[in-house]
């Protein structure tokens, strides 16, 4: 077989049963691999009203056909369940080497369901499957625990997924590491990982990924490498890593800092990746056949946290963990960094949920009698580097926080007024990233990502962002050079739809979406020229983009199950309501909002939503192959409109 | 030392990523995966170091001079020295004898295998064109030692200029 394994592991860790099943030609070429075969499973196996942390939930490991090969930047892992964090569908992805290694152990995916009595990890040595004793490295962080199961295993090159303590304290975004410190950091599955007592997964594969037509794969594969020297953004990237956006963000106003009430701050300069690499940059990283390679690797060398190191910093963790809950102190960030990488946490939902707090105490709606005297103050790094363990352990105030902004505004009783700072849509807070002068398409991803709203990395729509860095790309892509202005609506429904459709093949095939997104190093029409090179198969780009379709239908057909559509597609308040305000001199969104109800209808358009619920309409899910999925929402649409369902308030499931 | 050219590694450059272990197995192969390549890439996850091993053709090669057959051998017109598969036996001792640990033995064929500089391809050996970040490079180690003895030039005047300015 070419590409593919063509087999998955089932593990029921109650019963102990490990099982090899076969994955057919229909079923791969349906779905394809990664996230395409996860939501498969997690949308047919999980059911709409079960408890992410039941034992019966799923959770589920898997790579694409191109994991493992010479296509750039091919070792991403996708990782999906039932979300504890918002009740829906869930997934996230990381980088590292740990999904390459599965692939040459020769497996497409694993499934995990039950619980084991105790803590276990699981060693996979090629065929051989084994769930071993973890009570030794349970409580440990991800650096430790990987040295101790390494050395156990008498092997110091098998790559090993790990959760830390937040994970095992059912902290409601925990993440998962690969390789210590590669995250797959959203929706909070480390819980779901931890309620199995399942510690982490070791991996030794010893074979290779046999290729259909490899004298073609080779030369596509050099064709991009070579491109890729030229690339412009790849060149930001591998100088100062994803740290380069701060400074283009802080002058667009789109940092986000104190929970969003400041789009621009003179300070954030000073943790910029130009300031980073000249001060605690140990060096830079790559994860599996990356040609980009924006890791980082940082030791702090002077001040309070002098000696700590560790993988990153990475843009989006740095920003709601640094400016987001008003603190600019470089070090300090990092610092912060470290420790909710130590304790296996989410650091985008960590900060997003402490500047929640942070304005809650601003606003005088919870006091220092909530916090159990913790003075929330923004800015006060004592208490957010304290309040990050306190989550991660889930002590005191941590505790409330450690359910997330919504959940928390729900046991601290706060109502409405408390869930309009959560900054966050369907459970999940915002990224760093403010769509008011960012951009109206990833603006509009945010209120229809698949995987809770409000995330950047469901349409990661860059053809407005870095897309003017390749002048002509949006003609040749979307037929149109007017959406590349961030803030028109022209094109942006297109544009959503297109994108979203694109980065899910992405991570279908498990590539990283720095080449396909950020960089436009590789187009659409190469992936499905090393795609065919590499599986034999001969699928035309039409082809390969009704695919991305058919996954994005079905997860958001995952939402309808659950009656949440239309009216849900909402981003915070905030950015709707309140205008940009000056940040520095030379902001370029000042007074701003971001229309979101006049770029919805233009990407339900494309999607072809039902326009009275927002629910993937009948005709489109059957032209997708999905009529079962049709025939589960056709009692769901008339209840979804009913008026008892339209009082309800859902700020998660 | 002449001119000719070989892969010279600069370890504090490399990150990790294997981009020459797949484009190496592919080459030689048609097929991806650490088993089959020619170049190998150790990291340390924790403490973020990563270190590339490949092979650096050595004068008086120690897979050579241990080969019981003279199928490991150096070809002297082209500087390279060659396992050849049909006489090898597959008894690992090159393998075993190479201080740097890249000589493998195949997983189909069970014979030795080693860098062959990927003699023939115009662009150079593949690890050093597609490494992204200059850890491989296919040079002239004449030329490299020229170069990291005038960077200890450089630094002499920049500190000099800089007192100056101090």
């Amino acid at each position: 077989m070419y590409g593919w394994s063509g087999k998955r592991l089932r593990v029921n860790l109650t019963t102990g049963e490990i099982k090899h099943e076969p994955l057919s030609y229909e079923y791969r070429r349906k779905w394809i691999g990664g996230r395409g075969m996860n939501s498969e499973v997690i949308y047919n196996e999980v059911p709409p009203n079960l408890d992410p942390l039941d034992p019966e939930a799923r959770v589920c490991f898997g790579v694409g056909p191109i994991s493992g090969t010479a296509a750039p930047a091919s070792g991403r892992v996708t990782v999906s369940c039932k979300s504890p964090l918002t009740g829906g569908f869930g997934d996230s992805n990381m980088g590292g080497h740990w999904g390459a290694e599965l692939k040459y152990a020769g497996y497409d995916q694993i499934i995990v369901q039950g619980k084991a009595k105790k803590p276990v990890y699981l060693w996979i040595d090629d065929d051989k499957v084994e769930i071993r004793d973890a009570a030794h490295v349970w409580g440990k962080f991800p650096r430790e625990a990987d040295q101790m199961i390494k050395q156990e295993l008498g092997d110091e090159d098998i790559h090993i997924v790990l959760i830390g303590p937040a994970g095992e304290n059912l902290v409601r975004f925990a993440c998962t590491f690969n390789d210590v410190y590669r995250a797959a950091g959203r929706t909070g599955h480390g819980a779901v990982i931890g309620s199995k007592n399942l510690k982490g997964i070791a991996v030794r594969g010893s074979g290779t990924v046999k290729i259909a037509r490899p004298k073609e794969f080779f030369d596509v594969c050099n064709r991009l490498r070579q491109t890729f020297k030229n690339d412009p953004m790849r060149k930001f990237l591998y100088e100062i890593g994803s740290l380069s956006l701060i400074n283009v963000a802080v002058h667009d106003g789109w940092i986000g800092a104190n929970n969003f009430q400041q789009g621009a701050h003179p300070d954030a300069h000073f943790m910029s990746g130009e300031e980073h690499s000249t001060t605690v940059l140990k060096h830079r990283e790559g994860c599996f056949s990356c040609p980009i390679c924006c890791g980082r690797f940082t030791e702090i060398k002077e001040g309070p946290y002098a000696g700590e190191y560790g993988g990153g910093p990475e843009y989006e963790h740095s920003v709601p963990t640094g400016p987001r809950v008003g603190v600019f102190e470089p070090n300090a960030i990092w610092h912060n960094m470290i420790l909710t990488n130590n304790y296996g946490m989410d650091g985008i939902e960590c900060g997003g949920t402490i500047a929640t707090a942070m304005e809650w105490y601003q606003r005088g709606l919870i006091t220092t009698k909530d916090t159990g005297g913790l003075e929330l103050e923004w800015g006060n790094q004592e208490v957010v580097s304290k309040l990050i363990g306190m989550m991660a352990m889930r002590e005191g105030f941590g505790d409330i926080l450690a359910d997330g902004a919504s959940r928390a505004a729900d046991r601290l009783g706060l109502g409405d007024e408390g869930h309009k700072y959560t900054m966050s849509t369907r459970g999940m807070t915002m990224p760093g990233d403010d769509p008011r002068g960012l951009g109206f398409a990833y603006g509009t991803g945010f209120a229809i990502g698949t995987r809770g709203g409000c995330d950047h990395l469901r349409a990661l729509p860059s053809l407005e962002l870095s897309g003017f860095m390749y002048p002509g790309l949006n003609t040749k892509i979307i037929g149109d050079e007017r959406p590349v202005k961030p803030t028109t609506i022209v094109g942006k429904g297109y544009c959503t739809f297109y994108e979203e459709n694109q980065k899910a093949m992405t991570d279908c095939l498990n590539v990283c979406c720095f080449t396909t997104h950020w960089s436009f190093a590789v187009l659409t029409a190469d992936q499905v020229e090393y795609f065919n090179a590499v599986t034999g198969m001969d699928i035309t780009e039409e082809e390969f983009m009704v695919i991305g379709e058919r996954i994005v239908n079905l997860e958001r057909a995952y939402w309808s199950r659950m009656l949440s559509g239309k009216r849900e597609d909402t981003i915070p308040e905030r950015y709707v309501k309140e205008p940009m305000p000056q940040g520095v001199p030379d902001q370029t969104n000042v007074g701003m909002t971001f229309p979101i109800q006049k770029t919805l209808p233009g990407y339900y358009k494309y999607r072809d939503y039902d326009l009275e619920t927002g629910f993937p309409s009948e005709r489109r899910l059957k032209m997708l192959g999905l009529d079962y999925v049709a025939k589960d929402l056709a009692p769901l649409r008339a209840k979804y409109n009913t008026d008892a369902e339209k009082k309800k308030k859902k700020y998660y499931y | 030392m002449s001119n000719g050219k070989a892969l010279v590694y600069t370890q504090e450059k490399c990150t990790g990523c294997r981009s020459c272990v797949v484009g190496c197995s592919l080459y030689h192969d048609g097929e991806c995966g650490k088993v089959v390549s020619r170049v190998a890439v150790v990291r340390n996850e924790r403490f973020g170091e990563s270190f590339v091993v490949g092979c650096d053709m050595c004068t008086d090669a120690p897979c050579a001079a241990v080969c019981p057959t003279g199928a490991c051998a150096m070809d002297t017109a082209a500087g390279i020295t060659k396992i050849n598969a049909e006489k090898c036996i597959g008894c690992k001792e090159c393998a075993m004898a190479c201080p740097f640990g890249v000589i493998n033995m195949h997983y189909k064929t069970g014979k030795a295998f080693k860098c062959d500089l990927c003699e023939g391809r115009d662009a150079g050996p593949v690890c050093a064109d597609w490494c992204p970040s200059g850890a491989i490079s296919y040079t002239s180690p004449n030329i490299a030692l020229k170069a990291k003895r005038r960077a200890k030039l450089m630094e002499r005047l920049e500190a000099a200029k800089a007192g100056e300015e101090g």
